[in-house]
């Protein structure tokens, strides 16, 4: 019996391109599984979060444009998948009340707790990196993506916006409220304050 | 001037762009001002600023985790599998993926060294993502091929031609043989194993030919084009035959490759 070969192909430049754009997409790698443990918590899911992605990814390539980019496409596809995944776990009995989150985002946090003391900055830099962790990990989801996709893999509003679905004005209020949670709780941590 | 004040909840919408740095001049000028006249915004500001700068500075510290190798490897194949035959973009976002890292390893919990001298037979159909693309069901076997034979490594399993072909009889209704005149082909038998497939069952039967790993996967009810898939740096050889898929997977080359698949094809009854 004969087998087929599987189709090998000639380096061209489109299979150069393909070839460019997989090694690209795979770079981005560490920083999806990370933004996928922060939304799962759990690495078993984080880890078939990113494979969905990639999946997806390589077989949307021809949607991709090319110049525009293509982490944060990626990034928008993981947000995809884990919203997908979120709502069929929602129909197998779990709720996920967006609407509270949206309303908790959109409620100004400051200005509420009088005047804070001026050297913040000082003052958080007592936090030990387990304890930032710990506390970005007990944030709402919605305001933990918000804070970590900005301030840890730094992308612009517009983009966070189009990754989690939401208005750039929702992207700010919620990465606003989350940093104001996060310094809450950090300052509770520093027994000077406690 | 208080916090309440008016002008502090007009600058609300502008705190977050004026730390991140993503302000126009006009807007920014107006924070600014009012900052310079209002100790309560200040302190607002700075707390929200000292948290973005925290981040930041402890950016590496919070990203020091790598994604797992297996990971890297499965995702560098959805690559390869995904370049074959590339699919509408509607089916980009059809079901989940084969998840084939984890759920081959589901079977293990509770596998104990006795235990395993069952043949035990795992999963029944597979995911729609693996119907589709014989070069992921290459990959996923492949992964499988060589976690089974990891765990064959502690356990030490050797089973006989007929304790084998009792579990395919016990577990698939099928009264096989296996080849005949293995050894003469360098093929020592080493046993089946669950690989839990999807939400059905296949049967995995593992040798080892001229002492490297050498898996024999059969996938019932499937019948699939043939192919010879280079997957996870083993070859994976597809073949169907009446309505049963065979998958022999193994390191060695083509030429190896295909004459093996002769001899199981031609031998196996």
């Amino acid at each position: 019996m004969r087998i087929g070969r599987a189709k090998t192909v000639s380096p061209d430049a489109e299979s150069r391109a393909r070839l460019a754009f997989e090694a690209e997409a795979l770079a981005s790698v560490d920083s999806l599984y990370r933004t996928a443990l922060r939304l799962t918590r759990v690495p078993a899911d984080a880890e078939d979060l990113v494979q969905e992605t990639y999946l997806k990814a390589f077989r949307a390539a021809d949607r991709f444009q090319p110049g525009t980019n293509l982490r944060a496409w990626l990034f928008t596809i993981l947000h995809n998948t884990a919203r997908n995944r979120a709502r069929d776990r929602a129909r197998e009995g779990l709720t996920v009340d967006s609407e509270a989150v949206d309303q908790a985002a959109d409620t100004p946090s400051y200005g509420l707790s009088g005047p804070v003391p001026t050297p913040e900055a000082l003052l958080l830099r007592e936090a030990l990196t387990p304890e930032l962790q710990a506390a970005v990990d007990e944030l709402p989801d919605a305001f933990r993506q918000a804070v970590w996709l900005r301030d840890v893999e730094e992308f612009s509003y517009a983009e966070i916006a189009e990754m989690l679905s939401i208005p750039v004005g929702t992207v700010m209020s919620r990465i606003s409220r989350g940093r104001r949670m996060l310094f809450d709780r950090l300052q509770h941590l520093n027994p000077v304050h406690a | 001037m208080p916090s309440n004040h008016p002008s502090c909840a007009s600058i609300d919408s502008l705190v977050t762009p004026f730390i991140d740095g993503e302000l126009n001049p006009v807007d920014r000028q107006l924070i600014e001002h009012h900052l310079s006249r209002c100790g309560a915004c200040r302190s607002r500001v700075a707390a929200e600023q000292s948290v973005h700068e925290l981040m930041q500075e402890r950016k590496t510290a919070l990203c020091h985790g790598h994604a797992p190798a297996i990971l890297r490897s499965r995702c560098a194949t959805a690559a390869r599998f995904s370049t074959a035959g590339t699919k509408s973009p509607a089916s980009a976002n059809a079901g989940r993926p084969a998840r084939f890292g984890r759920r081959a390893w589901a079977w293990m919990a509770p596998l104990s060294a006795a235990a395993s001298l069952a043949v035990i037979v795992g999963g029944a159909f597979l995911y729609q993502a693996t119907a589709e693309s014989s070069h992921l069901l290459a990959a996923e076997l492949a992964a499988d091929h060589m976690k089974c034979f990891a765990m064959n490594a502690v356990l030490g399993t050797h089973q006989s031609v007929e304790a084998v072909q009792s579990s395919m009889a016990s577990g698939f209704g099928w009264s096989m043989r296996l080849p005949v005149g293995a050894e003469r082909e360098g093929l020592e038998l080493v046993g089946s194993r669950p690989c839990l497939y999807g939400e059905g069952k296949i049967a995995h039967i593992m040798y080892r030919h001229n002492g490297e790993p050498l898996s024999l996967f059969m996938l019932p009810r499937t019948v699939r084009p043939e192919q010879l898939v280079e997957t996870l740096g083993h070859e994976c050889a597809i073949w169907s035959s009446q309505d049963r898929t065979f998958v022999l997977v193994s390191r060695e080359s083509r030429a190896d490759v295909e004459k093996l698949v002769q001899y199981v094809h031609v031998s196996m009854r």
